[in-house]
């Protein structure tokens, strides 16, 4: 039932981001509505999709990173659903939904060949951690496909490419998205380090990780400062919005590196 | 019953002549036209534009002559050389092309800028007037009505209206873009001719926080300032001025720009790097291009306006076949249902005639028979379902045609094979 609920959710995140496509290229905002109403949609599947891993013996966890990428994918999901509510950004679901449907599809794929047994039991921390930096992980992405959609439009206003009515939000619009994403997401990402952070020490008995896990330590340790930087200067510096969406678009690049990269290339 | 439209318009008369014939009040002309016997029915539409009456008449010839007539001794009558000016400005439709070229005009297809919203308006008041007067019948109360869901469906289904194609109103679009709504921004707006008033029309419809106006002479600035609402300043204060303004809007006079790099530079300082979108429309250039190098400026010229403009207006000739595409498929159905209404006379003729044949035949061959009530009962549904059918096919075909000519074609063909305009005596010979 899990793996079947993923891969409807998957169809659903693949119809979105062809409708949000189409809606961007054509300028078609009934497109661009269908593409959030598929997106609402897919989330609720996506939601009880998860409920239903508890159904399966042993319970896989969420530690394994196809689930916690799918996991990231429904958060990110959910992160711009509620920005939806609040600022007219409805061409960020041609970023956030192609994400979305990688994320789903990779939990389906898992989840359709898992052999059902030899899972690791992880602790409660270790849940913790991966929840709370999946969801900063999904946050920042926002937070990036917003700088990206900033950068693009700051572009073609700039240069004089702009037309009169233009499918994309305004960037003021796009600032703000990017703003209030950044700002939840490294909250979250600073709890989710700190939730790591105790987990090695309650299994390894010292901060920081040995082994294969150093690796993806240090690279998110890297990125965490990063984005403090990158918040320091938002927030403190009140840096103007096209060097802040400029961060958040490479400060994305670089955790999508440290958290995805380092544990899938040899 | 035939349609005829006269009317000149843009198309066919320079602005003086559409001046002479243009109609205030149409009401009394609406009066006067459906007065006679020519004419059943009349809309009278008067705009900057065209000015255009379209009649319903069983007396084409006759309609014809009083239209122009209309034209040329009511509408104008002090020209001596009336007749000849409108020889070559006054256009004739017919039917079909006159649903056509009504279509068209509220769609805003037939407009001097294309998609404009203010025609179907002007098309809606014509309308009510003529109705308010009694002018207006089922006929042309039906093709209006059908001329509105046209302009809705033209509206919802293409782009055509989609586009602004005004220098202020694209520069209000953009400004849209730039920022997520101009109700907290401020805008400052440098001079206090013409083409700053149009724009402050766009932005003060948009509702701004607060706007002001700076000009060289101080009480010109007030008197626009006044106008809508604004403060009244002087061109010293433009720094001051720049540093509290989101929008800014330059259309004044003089050879040196009034605002550089280096004043821009200092207002996003004092701004924190909040941007500001500067417009402008000033030949000589008011602003100094190289602003737009600075990171939170966004500088767009007379040129940079007119260019999206013109992408725009090519944008809506691009809708205008989709647009024409409509208004054909809602003309042919407005000219089936036309046609369907000729055919109502003839079908009731033929059915009547059928009738009155079969119940003097059916009386005739009984007179010599005796029979019961069943029986009689039997014979009068066999002949009855004998008419019945024999006149199926032909009634179908009748009330089916949707093509005009044909229809009539064959209307008139169905009254000289069935002979029902001989006098209705020769029922009894057949």
């Amino acid at each position: 039932m899990a793996h079947a609920l993923h891969t409807v959710t998957a169809a659903c995140y693949l119809l979105a981001a062809l409708a949000a496509a189409a809606g961007l290229a054509l300028r078609v905002r009934a497109a661009q509505r269908a593409a959030v109403f598929l997106l609402a949609g897919g989330a609720l599947i996506h939601a009880v999709a998860f409920w239903q891993l508890h159904t399966l013996l042993p319970t896989p966890s969420l530690t394994e990173l196809p689930l916690a990428s799918s996991l990231m994918a429904w958060l990110a999901v959910v992160s711009f659903l509620l920005l939806h509510a609040r600022v007219r950004g409805l061409a960020l679901a041609a970023l956030v939904a192609p994400a979305a449907f990688l994320g789903a599809l990779a939990g389906a794929l898992w989840l359709g060949i898992r052999t059902g047994g030899g899972e690791e039991l992880h602790p409660i921390l270790a849940h913790v951690h991966v929840v709370l930096a999946s969801a900063g992980f999904a946050l920042l992405g926002v937070a990036g496909a917003a700088g990206a959609l900033y950068l693009a439009h700051h572009r073609a206003i700039k240069a004089k490419r702009a037309a009169a009515q233009s499918a994309l939000p305004s960037l003021e619009a796009l600032d703000r998205a990017n703003g209030a994403a950044l700002a939840l997401g490294f909250t979250l990402l600073s709890l989710g380090v700190l939730s790591g952070v105790l987990w090695v020490l309650e299994s390894q008995g010292q901060l920081w990780p040995d082994g294969v896990t150093a690796k993806h330590a240090n690279a998110t340790l890297l990125a965490w400062l990063l984005y403090a930087g990158v918040a320091v200067l938002r927030f403190g510096k009140r840096e103007s919005a096209r060097r802040a969406a400029l961060q958040s678009a490479y400060g994305f690049a670089l955790l999508l590196v440290a958290v995805v990269g380092l544990r899938v290339l040899p | 019953m035939n349609l005829l439209l006269l009317g000149l318009s843009h198309r066919t008369a320079p602005l003086e002549l559409r001046e002479r014939y243009a109609l205030d009040d149409p009401q009394p002309a609406l009066a006067k036209l459906v007065h006679g016997p020519e004419i059943e029915e009349a809309v009278v539409l008067s705009t900057c534009n065209r000015v255009e009456v379209l009649v319903a008449t069983r007396e084409l010839e006759a309609a014809r002559l009083r239209l122009r007539s209309f034209f040329e001794r009511e509408l104008a009558p002090a020209e001596a050389h009336r007749a000849r000016e409108l020889d070559g400005a006054l256009y004739e439709l017919h039917d079909a092309a006159a649903v056509r070229h009504t279509f068209r005009v509220a769609c805003s297809v037939d407009s001097q800028v294309v998609g404009e919203p203010q025609i179907l308006g002007q098309v809606k008041d014509a309308y009510r007037a003529a109705f308010a007067s009694g002018a207006c019948g089922p006929i042309l109360s039906r093709l209006y009505q059908r001329a509105f869901a046209t302009a809705k469906r033209v509206r919802n289904e293409t782009k055509i209206a989609e586009r602004p194609i005004s220098v202020a109103r694209v520069a209000v679009q953009l400004a849209e873009q730039i920022f997520e709504s101009l109700a907290e921004k401020h805008a400052l707006l440098v001079g206090a001719g013409e083409m700053i008033e149009l724009a402050l029309e766009a932005l003060v419809q948009r509702g701004l926080a607060a706007v002001r106006v700076a000009n060289r002479t101080p009480a010109r600035a007030a008197a626009l300032a006044t106008r809508f609402g604004a403060s009244a300043h002087g061109l010293d204060e433009l720094p001051q001025l720049l540093a509290a303004s989101d929008v800014v809007l330059t259309c004044i006079g003089g050879h040196e720009p009034i605002l550089t790099r280096a004043t821009f530079a200092a207002a996003l300082g004092e701004r924190r790097a909040q941007p500001i979108f500067a417009i402008d429309i000033g030949v000589p250039r008011n602003i100094e291009p190289a602003a737009n190098r600075l990171e939170g400026v966004y500088l767009y010229d007379l040129d940079d306006l007119q260019g999206v403009a013109r992408a725009n207006a090519e944008e809506r000739r691009r809708e205008i076949e989709r647009a024409e595409a409509i208004v054909l498929e809602e003309q042919q159905r407005f000219d089936g249902w036309l046609g369907a209404l000729a055919a109502v006379p003839t079908i009731r003729a033929l059915v009547e005639r059928a009738e009155t044949i079969r119940a003097s035949e059916l009386e005739r061959g009984l007179s010599g028979i005796s029979l019961g009530d069943r029986e009689r009962e039997a014979v009068e549904a066999a002949t009855r379902a004998i008419v019945g059918k024999l006149l199926h096919a032909p009634l179908a075909k009748l009330r089916a045609e949707q093509d005009r000519e044909a229809g009539l074609a064959q209307l008139e063909a169905a009254r000289a094979l069935f002979g029902l305009d001989a006098a209705s005596d020769e029922v009894d010979d057949t």
